[in-house]
C-alpha cells in the first residue's frame, strides 16, 4: 500500500471491493485527519459490519466511521402498469 | 394482465436469506413471474448462490434470471448456472423463454450485457487488443439478445439485461463511470427487436425509469434503487397495450431460441 495519503482511499476501496466478506463496488472512502469516513448503501447489517472490519484491519491506527446505510427490503406497497 | 415482479443486484452471500426469503410465500399472490436482473451473488461462488437456490425452490412462480458481472468473478460463472436452473431457475445468455400465465404469453430474452457507454461517448473496437475485446464482447452479447428477441412469438415481449441500455436510468451515478455501467448497443437492439418493457440493475446509485429512444421503458431494478424486495409491474392493463402476433402455440416453458453462450 502507498504511503502517500493521496491514495489511501482508494486502496481501502480496493480492498473492500476484492474482500469476499464484503464484496462492494460503489462505498463511498474519505480519509481526513486520523479517520476513515465510509458511506454508501450496503445489503445487509452484517455487511455493514463487515466493512468496519475489513477497513479496521487495512488501517489498524485510524477511527473508522462506517455512515453506510442499510437499504431496505420490504414488499412493495402497489405495482406499476406500464402498458 | 401479466405481473411480473423484478429485482436485481440481491448480491447473496452467506447469511443474505433476510433480502428474499421473508417475501417469497406471499409472492405468487403479487406476481405471475420473478425476474432477477443478475448480481445473485458477491463473488460468484457456487456456495453464494447456493443460498438464493435454497431461497427460490420454495417459490411457487417461475423465475427466470440473467447474471451480472459479480455472478462471474470466481470464474465459476456455469457452476452458478447449474445450481440456479437445478433449483428450477431459467436462465438465460443470448436465449429466450416463453411462459403462458392467464392464458397469454410472455416472452422474455435476456442477457448480461456489458458496457462501452452512450451515443456520442462509447469506445470502439479499435487499438489495443484489450479495447477490441471490451468493445467486441458488448457487441456480441446486443446481436444475441436482438436473436433472442426477434425469435420470440409472444404476446408480450420483455427483454431482461443486467447492464443498462440508456443513460436515464444511470443518473445518480458519476458520469465517468457510465462506460462501465452499459452500452446504447443494447438499447439499439432493444429496438430493432421491439420489446414492451426493459429490465437491468448494476447501477445501484441510478434511477428507476427511463425508455430507449424508440419509447419502450427501461426499468433498473437494482435493489439498492427500488429499495424493496422487489417491485411489480404489470402487462396488458392499458388500452394503449401493445399485443405481437403469436405465430405458434408456444409451451408452458420453452428455451433455447437464440444463441447459447
Amino acid at each position: 500500500m502507498s504511503k502517500r495519503p493521496d491514495y489511501v482511499p482508494e486502496h481501502i476501496r480496493e480492498r473492500l471491493i476484492h474482500d469476499p466478506r464484503v464484496a462492494e463496488q460503489d462505498l463511498k472512502v474519505e480519509v481526513q485527519e486520523g479517520r476513515v469516513l465510509l458511506g454508501g448503501n450496503v445489503a445487509t447489517p452484517q455487511i455493514r459490519d463487515r466493512i468496519t472490519e475489513v477497513a479496521r484491519e487495512l488501517l489498524p491506527d485510524y477511527q473508522i466511521v462506517n455512515e453506510t446505510t442499510v437499504v431496505p427490503s420490504g414488499e412493495p406497497d402497489d405495482e406499476e402498469p406500464v402498458s | 394482465m401479466i405481473r411480473i415482479a423484478a429485482v436485481g443486484d440481491l448480491h447473496y452471500g452467506a447469511g443474505s436469506t433476510d433480502i428474499l426469503r421473508p417475501s417469497l410465500d406471499r409472492l405468487p399472490e403479487r406476481a405471475d413471474l420473478l425476474l432477477l436482473a443478475g448480481d445473485l451473488t458477491r463473488c460468484g461462488g457456487t456456495d453464494e448462490i447456493s443460498v438464493l437456490a435454497d431461497d427460490l425452490r420454495r417459490a411457487r412462480l417461475p423465475v427466470v434470471a440473467v447474471l451480472g458481472n459479480h455472478d462471474y468473478q470466481s470464474n465459476m460463472e456455469d457452476d452458478v448456472r447449474r445450481v440456479l436452473e437445478d433449483a428450477g431457475v431459467t436462465v438465460l445468455e443470448g436465449e429466450a423463454v416463453t411462459l403462458e400465465i392467464n392464458g397469454r404469453t410472455v416472452g422474455v430474452a435476456g442477457t448480461k450485457g456489458f458496457g462501452g457507454g452512450f451515443r456520442g461517448a462509447h469506445g470502439t473496437d479499435f487499438g489495443e487488443p484489450e479495447m477490441k475485446a471490451f468493445v467486441g464482447h458488448t457487441k456480441m452479447l446486443a446481436d444475441r439478445l436482438e436473436q433472442a428477441l426477434n425469435s420470440l412469438r409472444a404476446d408480450f415481449r420483455v427483454a431482461l439485461l443486467h447492464y443498462s441500455p440508456i443513460e436515464t436510468t444511470l443518473e445518480g451515478e458519476r458520469l465517468e463511470i457510465y462506460p462501465f455501467l452499459g452500452s446504447y448497443l443494447l438499447a439499439q437492439a432493444i429496438d430493432n427487436a421491439g420489446a414492451d418493457l426493459v429490465f437491468h440493475g448494476h447501477a445501484h446509485h441510478g434511477t428507476e425509469k427511463g425508455r430507449t429512444p424508440a419509447g419502450i421503458p427501461v426499468r433498473n431494478v437494482a435493489q439498492p434503487v427500488i429499495r424493496h424486495a422487489y417491485n411489480v409491474y404489470t402487462l396488458g392493463t392499458a388500452p394503449s397495450a401493445v399485443v405481437h402476433p403469436s405465430k405458434e402455440a408456444p409451451a408452458a416453458l420453452r428455451t433455447g431460441t437464440g444463441s447459447s453462450a
